[in-house]
């Protein structure tokens, strides 16, 4: 009898366990909060103790935080990021510690994330994914609500270059850890041996010296790198101030436009940006077997010269150098395009920094001292080969081609009109710029296997285009 | 809590802690506690997302920021457009494959369910291949059929020329069969260790009778073999065809879903992860879901109907 009330009461008892273990995650969300007040409190106190003029929160601005003020600061953050490759080679963890020479109680745990856009997220929803991460493809709006704001971009944009892609209602809620210069990889040997002496200008010019490459030379003229799919994607890059001078055009004209994808008859615009890869592959002048490109090996390629030109930003430049043995015949150009006499270079931050709203606000503190350490301190930016983010600092060598061509980069959309790109990337379902691989790599598809021309497929698009256009009230003004 | 069930319970003169302490009240004890795990599990797991999932068919939303409630319109959409219902064409070749994996199992199972040399090494090299990770198996095959590399020279040797080779992945008229290829490789050896377990179960005086009788082996197999196994075998088919009308894996890793090569899954995927839509792809996870219970009742009455008639 008395192992038989034991043994009710052990049965009792987990059931009421797992019924606790159900409650548990509605129960811990309300203590968590009142922490959250009770350490706002406390800081407040302490921010009017030590007189600091900063504002309500008691965490200066980007711009006025004095890094040499905060040595002795003690936080533990964490920071998420998508850099595998800097985390495996050492890169990251050098720079942590070299951070914490200066900061010696800030502890960063890092976390670098394979599948990071999708990853990224998922992860923000939950609010409670650390104090550093890159923004993902997040909308304008929701910005408030998931970041904690740096700085006006008044007083940001004085001191940093390309603060305004994640700017809203005035406010920056991102700093990129570096910048990209839009333009064509290529190998110079192989320029050499194809005859070609002047870099070309136009996309009719980059054709005739593609062809110059196959028939000069072993090299694949162009590689696609189709099989990796946002490869593809990076096409979309050009679209713009490279294809047509204007740096208005991709974040304020483009949705308003009615017939983007029209031939201006000059060899400039979408239109013709498209027409290289379509005319490239329909002529043979891209690797034999575009389905099983392989990304990692395309590296050391280019490298060695088994491959012409690649079109990818500058950001894949310091890879091509380090995957063999001549990096010195690995160059950098600015895209075959011009535009009234003139070659356009497009330019801007790559992901961004940004602080999670829902940090305590000590971590919020370090998290800031951090990224302005990063940005400021680092290096980071120039020793991946990265268009400078600090006003006035040193750009790498690479770059040197770029001379004579205006560097621009693009204006953030107008004034309540944050959303209407990716409305229109999303309802449409080209996304140019945010992960639209499928739309290119059609266009390989349809020059390879002659199923569909060129017009075909811009018709196709614009017609997407403008319902788009008209599902979302979005009026064609140009 | 003590005298509220005393009072509800005096009619049948047991008090709730009587009738607990009671054989029928310590049974139901017992049950209860060890299915309360399983079940919250099974809730959490898979019950409470997949309403959410119809919850969020109904809404056009991303996975972050403002819903707003479309009603069945998601569904209206999966219908029209072309790539959502033309991915399932795709899944034909996936249900060919289905039947030359199963074919070959089936085959295979009865060879080694009887007496063969090195019969355990064969089951244990057609079975590995299960064991592999789906995604290596994906990069695997990408080298595999890659131009000039694995596949082509397996073939030359075979007295093959290069250049009257396909391209197994561009070619479009076959990728989407290169890519089933490695799907059946992948799974025709767990279907083979399902089938020789269940041949095993057949009792061997049934054969010696059988040969007493003068049945040769084909007669054996048709008589004695696919009876003894229908529920198995009916099972077999089910999970392939309902695998073939999911097929994720091989075009998302080795192809990337591109050139014609996007089954349901991939474009699902792809209206998810890429274009946001996330109540449009949960709409299309939920018509999916019909379609497969569809065809596996029509499945489940087609065997009823068919070996009825062959057992008979």
């Amino acid at each position: 009898m008395k192992f038989k009330k034991l043994w009710a009461l052990c049965l009792a008892s987990v059931m009421t366990l797992s019924l606790v273990a159900c409650g548990g995650n509605a129960a811990s969300t309300t203590p968590a909060n009142t922490d959250a007040e009770e350490t706002t409190t406390e800081v407040a106190a302490a921010a009017e103790e030590t007189e600091a003029s900063e504002e309500v929160e008691g965490i200066p601005s980007y711009t006025d935080l004095d890094l040499s003020k905060y040595t002795d600061t003690t936080a533990s953050i964490k920071f998420i990021h998508h850099k595998t490759d800097r985390a495996e080679d050492g890169t990251m963890d050098r720079m942590v510690s070299e951070f914490n020479s200066e900061f010696p109680n800030i502890t960063v745990e890092m976390e670098a994330v394979t599948d990071y856009a999708e990853d990224a997220l998922l992860r923000l929803s939950t609010k409670d994914w650390g104090d550093v991460m890159f923004i993902p493809a997040v909308d304008k709006v929701d910005l408030p609500e998931y970041f904690m704001p740096f700085d006006t971009l008044d007083k940001l944009s004085e001191k940093l270059n390309f603060v305004d892609s994640w700017e809203y209602e005035g406010n920056c809620y991102g700093i990129p850890y570096m910048a990209n210069a839009q333009g064509v990889l290529y190998n110079k040997a192989v320029f050499e041996e194809a005859g070609i002496k002047e870099l070309p200008k136009t996309p009719t010019e980059f054709l005739e010296d593609l062809k110059l490459i196959k028939d000069n030379t072993d090299a694949i003229p162009l590689y696609t790198n189709y099989a990796a799919g946002w490869t593809m994607g990076a096409w979309d890059a050009y679209i713009g101030i490279v294809s047509n001078g204007d740096n208005t055009y991709m974040n304020q004209k483009f949705v308003h436009t009615a017939e983007p994808f029209k031939d201006p008859g000059d060899d400039t615009g979408i239109y013709n940006l498209y027409r290289i890869l379509f005319d490239a592959v329909a002529n043979g002048l891209i690797e034999d077997d575009y389905t099983t490109t392989d990304w990692e090996s395309c590296k050391g390629m280019l490298n060695r010269g088994e491959i012409g030109t690649m079109v990818l930003g500058s950001w894949a430049y310091a890879q091509m150098q380090e995957a063999g043995d001549t990096p010195e015949n690995v160059g950098y150009m600015p895209f075959p395009m011009t535009v009234g006499g003139k070659q356009y270079v497009s330019a801007g931050g790559d992901y961004n920094y940004c602080i999670n709203v829902a940090s305590s606000d000590e971590n919020k503190l370090a998290a800031l001292i951090f990224v302005k350490w990063m940005v400021e301190k680092s290096n980071w930016c120039f020793n991946e080969g990265g268009y400078t983010v600090v006003k006035g600092g040193q750009n790498p060598d690479m770059y040197a081609a770029f001379d004579g061509c205006e560097v621009m980069s693009d204006q953030p959309s107008l004034a309540g009109e944050e959303t209407l790109l990716n409305d229109m990337n999303a309802e449409s379902e080209l996304s140019f710029n945010a992960g639209g691989n499928d739309k290119v790599q059609r266009i390989v598809e349809a020059a390879a296997t002659g199923s569909e021309t060129l017009d075909d497929i811009y018709a196709d698009w614009t017609k997407a285009w403008n319902d788009a256009q008209a599902e979302l009230g979005i009026s064609a003004d140009y | 809590m003590g005298a509220l069930t005393k009072n509800t319970h005096r009619r049948k003169k047991r008090t709730f802690s009587e009738w607990i302490k009671s054989r029928d009240g310590q049974k139901v004890l017992v049950m209860v506690a060890f299915m309360v795990v399983p079940l919250i599990l099974l809730a959490v797991f898979t019950y409470i997302p997949f309403g959410e999932m119809v919850n969020f068919s109904f809404y056009n939303m991303k996975y972050i920021g403002a819903r707003k409630f479309v009603g069945l319109k998601n569904y209206a959409k999966v219908f029209s457009r072309d790539d959502c219902f033309g991915a399932l064409k795709l899944s034909l070749y996936y249900m060919g494959g289905s039947v030359v994996q199963l074919s070959l199992a089936l085959y295979l199972a009865t060879l080694l369910s009887f007496k063969v040399k090195g019969g355990n090494l064969f089951k244990g090299f057609m079975f590995f291949p299960f064991l592999i990770n789906g995604i290596a198996i994906g990069f695997i095959f990408k080298f595999f059929y890659t131009r000039g590399f694995v596949f082509d020279t397996v073939l030359q040797w075979c007295g093959f020329q290069l250049d009257n080779l396909p391209y197994w992945l561009k070619d479009r008229s076959i990728n989407n069969i290169s890519l089933v290829g490695t799907s059946v490789w992948r799974y025709f050896g767990q279907n083979m260790v399902l089938f020789i377990g269940a041949i095993m179960s057949v009792d061997n005086e049934l054969y010696e009778a059988a040969m007493l009788d003068g049945a040769n082996k084909f007669q054996q197999f048709k008589y004695i073999i696919m009876p003894s196994i229908k529920t198995i075998f009916v099972l077999n088919v089910i999970l392939s065809i309902s695998g073939s009308l999911s097929a994720f894996e091989p075009p998302y890793v080795i192809t990337d879903g591109a050139n014609g090569t996007g089954t349901y899954f991939v474009v699902m995927h792809e209206i998810a992860h890429t274009q946001q839509k996330v109540g449009l792809a949960s709409a299309m996870a939920v018509v999916l879901l019909g379609i497969i219970f569809l065809v596996t009742i029509f499945q489940k009455l087609f065997f009823k109907y068919v070996f009825k008639d062959s057992t008979q």
